[in-house]
Order: structure tokens, then sequence, then C-alpha cells
């Protein structure tokens, strides 16, 4: 007589194994012999079959759940490549939640392992940053409050600081991720611009957000990212305005508060201030 | 503060829903049909914030809420997810459902991935042996729920593939006795039943019994205790010659719907879904089944017996 706790991770064994690498027969051994009239072949068939359907089930939903996350990298690489690592994906890095939408943060460092796509360097990036889309869709929502932003003008900035849109985070990159993944949703920039930025490899930093209900990218100034980090380590408005301009082989690094401020309430990025 | 249902069309005998899906989040805000619940997948909406959590919120402005579930494995001998008891409590608490629910399968469970013991969710409803040890898993799984949500839970019959060694006893049983073992309520799936019993006439087409599917359901049926039934389930399946599979993609099939008047006779009119998951069609399509449902439903059923949501 087998545990519970035995059958259950056999099944799951299998239906995680890689093909190829299949212990089918072990948990053949769990499952009951209803058909007692059907000759022996017959009920491995019959088992072999149930065991496809939950398999065939589980491919589907791992393409399914990873395109809904990552549909940029979906169309840079074509689906059948996709595919393949969706499959791969799922069997390496099992879903450890119930709630499939938690499963494929591990895309970019898969991608990053495989040597078929070692030319499309750039390609692990574009996947973190559609996973900081994915997660910032379902960030804790807030409301701005922009009238707080008198406390600006009220209170020493190293009391003061800036409270941005769920889901805010900041990603840089050797390569211009951010525009690959805008070109994609946005259709701006052109990909003609991508491409001769891809050719130059033009680093660049990705600011993430969610404007409303609406999660957005933006390729931002690293002198931007800086200052948007900071903030998001809980920095006072003067450490996240040091953060900005302290390095200074930032090319662009004149950051400059007056022109960010305006624009970052009016794209949603900013929702407001407060005290520490 | 509790949402309050501004539904405007006038009510109607019966209770039957819909399960409400991405493709039809806006004509049903638009078109508000005669319904009396909606039915949605909780893992959907287990975001803090953001855009389905807003529409979910919306539609419970107009009809009452059937949170249903798939991921919380209550039958996996490791225990639940603490991560996961927390999200549904907390979108419990949000949407203020009519109902809970969720299946009697197992999903959760350790692997040897790289010579290491690896936790997994294996993202399906899998199925469990019914004997007393599975029972007594489910049961202490079920009670740790509902003691977290503080409301009793409904449990669902599945469609399975496979049939774990050491079953000893009928689901029917099995299912009672965990209604009675924790106050959990049942959702009865006709749909599985049949699926059940077609699979088993392919798998031992010699066996008298299993050569006749309808009279193995309407047993079945017949063995649930009626009081612990709080909702009703039907949908769509496969024959794919070899195996017949529950893929929520078609219209309810005739003996389906004939095991749903048996069922009505036997339950009397408790909540009655429509559920279609895969090649989701038109709104109008859902709302044909669901105004057969509630035909049946009224038909076979006395007025003074119809329950409300």
């Amino acid at each position: 007589m087998h545990s519970l706790a035995a059958q259950q991770s056999a099944l799951l064994q299998t239906l995680f194994a890689k093909p190829g690498t299949l212990q089918t027969e072990n948990t053949i051994h769990f499952i009951a012999n209803k058909a007692i009239n059907t000759p022996s072949r017959g009920i491995n068939k019959a088992k072999n079959r149930g065991l496809q359907v939950y398999q065939a089930n589980a491919e589907v939903l791992a393409l399914r759940s990873l395109q809904a996350s990552y549909p940029v990298v979906n169309q840079l690489i074509g689906d059948d490549a996709f595919a393949l690592l969706a499959h791969d994906l799922w069997h390496h890095s099992p879903p450890t939640r119930g709630d499939v939408a938690q499963w494929g943060g591990g895309l970019a460092a898969l991608i990053s392992r495989i040597p078929q796509l070692a030319d499309e360097a750039y390609l692990p990036d574009v996947a973190h940053i559609e996973w900081a889309l994915h997660q910032a869709a379902t960030a804790t929502d807030a409301a701005a409050d922009l009238t707080s932003l008198a406390l600006l003008t009220q209170h020493d900035p190293g009391g003061v600081t800036l409270q941005l849109a769920p889901g805010s985070t900041v990603l840089h990159s050797a390569y211009p991720a951010a525009s690959v993944v805008m070109a994609h949703l946005y259709a701006s920039p052109t990909f003609d611009e991508v491409g001769l930025k891809l050719r130059a490899q033009t680093p660049e930093s990705a600011l993430v957000w969610r404007q409303g209900l609406r999660p957005m990218v933006a390729a931002c100034p690293q002198a931007d990212a800086l200052f948007v980090h900071s903030l998001l380590q809980g920095g006072s408005l003067i450490a996240a305005l040091e953060a900005a301009t302290a390095d200074t082989d930032v090319p662009d690094s004149a950051f400059d508060f007056n022109v960010w401020l305006p624009q970052a309430a009016h794209n949603g990025l900013l929702l407001g201030a407060r005290l520490l | 503060m509790m949402p309050t249902h501004s539904r405007s069309p006038p009510a109607m005998l019966g209770n039957i829903g819909i399960g409400w899906r991405h493709p039809h989040y806006q004509a049903l805000l638009e078109r508000k049909p005669v319904l009396d619940f909606l039915e949605v997948h909780s893992e959907n909406f287990f975001g803090a914030g953001g855009a389905a959590l807003a529409v979910l919120r919306e539609g419970r402005a107009h009809y009452p809420i059937s949170l249903h579930g798939v991921g919380l494995a209550l039958g996996s001998a490791v225990g639940l997810d603490e991560w996961h008891l927390d999200q549904l409590a907390r979108l419990v608490a949000d949407i203020a459902p009519v109902r809970v629910s969720d299946h009697a399968c197992f999903a959760r469970g350790t692997i040897q991935q790289a010579s290491q013991s690896t936790s997994v969710h294996g993202s399906d409803l899998l199925p469990i042996p019914f004997n007393q040890e599975s029972l007594n898993v489910m049961a202490a799984n079920v009670q740790r729920v509902q003691d977290r949500l503080k409301r009793p839970i409904a449990v669902e019959n599945l469609s399975a593939y496979l049939t774990f060694a050491g079953s000893d006893m009928p689901e029917p049983d099995f299912l009672n006795q965990l209604a009675q073992r924790t106050g959990c309520q049942l959702l009865v799936d006709v749909n599985n039943i049949y699926v059940n019993a077609l699979n088993d006439a392919l798998n031992d087409p010699m066996n008298r019994l299993t050569r006749q599917p309808l009279q193995q359901c309407t047993a079945w049926l017949d063995a649930i205790d009626p009081a612990h039934v709080a909702e009703i389930h039907l949908a769509g399946h496969i024959d794919c010659g070899d195996i017949v599979i529950d893929d929520h993609g078609s219209r309810i099939k005739p003996p389906v719907w004939t095991l749903y008047e048996h069922a009505t006779r036997c339950f009397g009119a408790v909540p009655t879904l429509i559920e279609w998951d895969t090649d989701i069609p038109a709104l109008d399509v859902l709302l044909e089944e669901a105004a057969q449902a509630r035909q049946i439903c009224m038909s076979n059923v006395q007025q003074d017996t119809l329950c409300t949501a």
C-alpha cells in the first residue's frame, strides 16, 4: 500500500518530466486497473492516454500563460520557438503557485542560457521588461493626490519623498530593450529607428509604471532612472536628486527636476508627495 | 461597505448564472442580461489591484458573484499553500461572493529535480483516490479554508482521466462524508459525471454497468445527499474517440441536459452555472444555454421550492 503523498508525488513527477525521461511506469503502478476485462496491453494504453490528457493540458496552459505575459518576446522569436521556450520553462521551473499567472518570471534567465538565442543578446532584457509590465498590471491600486505636492514648498527636501504609481520600477539594459518593447506595443519608435539603435548597441534605461489601470513602459535617460530608483528605495527627495546627478560618467546626467515633475504628473508616474 | 445590486431586469424563476470570462467583460456590463449570478475563477483576480479586479468590482455592483477556484488543491497530501489562502481570503473580503467553491482534486506536491526536492503545483485538477486517507486529507484542508474564510465552501466533483489505485469507496459516499464531517457544501458538475461514465465505458466495454452511462450517472446523482448541494455546473465536452474530455468548449450535450433534469428533481432548483472556458462563443450563445437551463429548472421544480442566490 502506497501513501497518498507518494501517489501524488509520482503523478506530479511524471507530468513535469521532460519527454524522453518519462517516469510513466512508476506512475502507472499507482493507477488502478479498473478495466478488469481489458487485456493488460489495453490497460496500459488507457492509462497512458489519461496521462497524455494531463500532459497536453499542461503544454497548452504553459504556452497560453507565457504568451499573455510575454507578447513581445513571442513576436520576436516566432510561435514555434516560443512554444519550445514555454515547454522548457514548464519542465525546468514548474509552477509553485495555484495561480498560473505567477509562473513565468524565469523566462529571461532561461533565454540567456540558450545558445541558439545568444545572437539576440537583448532578448533577456526584453523579457525582464515584459515581466515588470505583467507584475505592474496587478499591483496595489493607489490614487493620485497632486495637492500633496505643496509639501515640496513647505518642507526641507530631506524630509519629503515622492509617491510613484503602482508597479513602478526601472531596469537598465546594455541594449535598447525598452525601445524594442515600445516599438511592438505602441509602434513608436519605428522598427527602423530601433534597428539603428540595435546596430549601435545603444544602452537604455526602461521605466515601467501603471498609468491608471494601464501598464506602461518608456525609455528614459539614465539620470531619470537613478532618480526614480532612489525614490523607490524609500529615499528622500534630496537623496534622489543627489543620486540622479552624482555620477558624472553618466552621459545624460543633466537631470532637471523642474522638467521631470510636470511630465511625471502628466503621465501618471507621480501620484503625490509625503513626509518621511 | 457591501455592494448593492442594481440589477434592473425583473426577477425570474430559477437561479441561473454563467461563467464570466474576459471576452465578455465589456459586453455583459453593457447589456446587463437577466442572470441570477456570475461565476468567475478566483485566481484570475488574485492581484492586489489593477484592471481585472476593477472589472470584477463593477460586475459585483450588478450581480451576485460566485467565486470558483481552480488552484486550492484541496486534496493535496502536503497541505494548502498559505499564499493562496491569503489571496482568496482577501478576494472574498473584497467581493463578498454569494458562494466560494473549488474542486475535490490535488495539485500540490514535491518532485525530485537535479537531486533536490522541489515543491510544485500541477496547475490542473488532478484526481484523488476515494478512500479514508484521502478523505482525511480533504477534510482537514477544507476545514482549514472554512476556518480562514469563516464561511462554508462548496467542493466540486471532477472529470478524471486516471483513477488512483486504492480507491475503495464510491465517489458520492466520499463527497457525502466530506460534507458531513466539515459542513462544506457540494457543487455537482453534471457534465463531469457523464464524462467519467463515458470514459468508464471506453475503458471497460465488457462491463455491463459501464455500458449504460446515463443509468450510471443517475445512480451517482441519487446517491448524493440533496441537503449538501449548493450549485450545479453544466458544460460541453468533446469525444476524441478513444477518450472523452471535459473541455468546456461547446454546447451542453443532450444527455447532460437529460441528467440535469434528473438533478433538478433530486436537488431542487439549486443555483446552476453554464460554464464555457475554451473557444468562447458570443455572449448570446451562453445566454441561450442559460435560458434552456432555466426552462428545465422551472418545469421540474415546484415554484415554492425555488431558492434564491
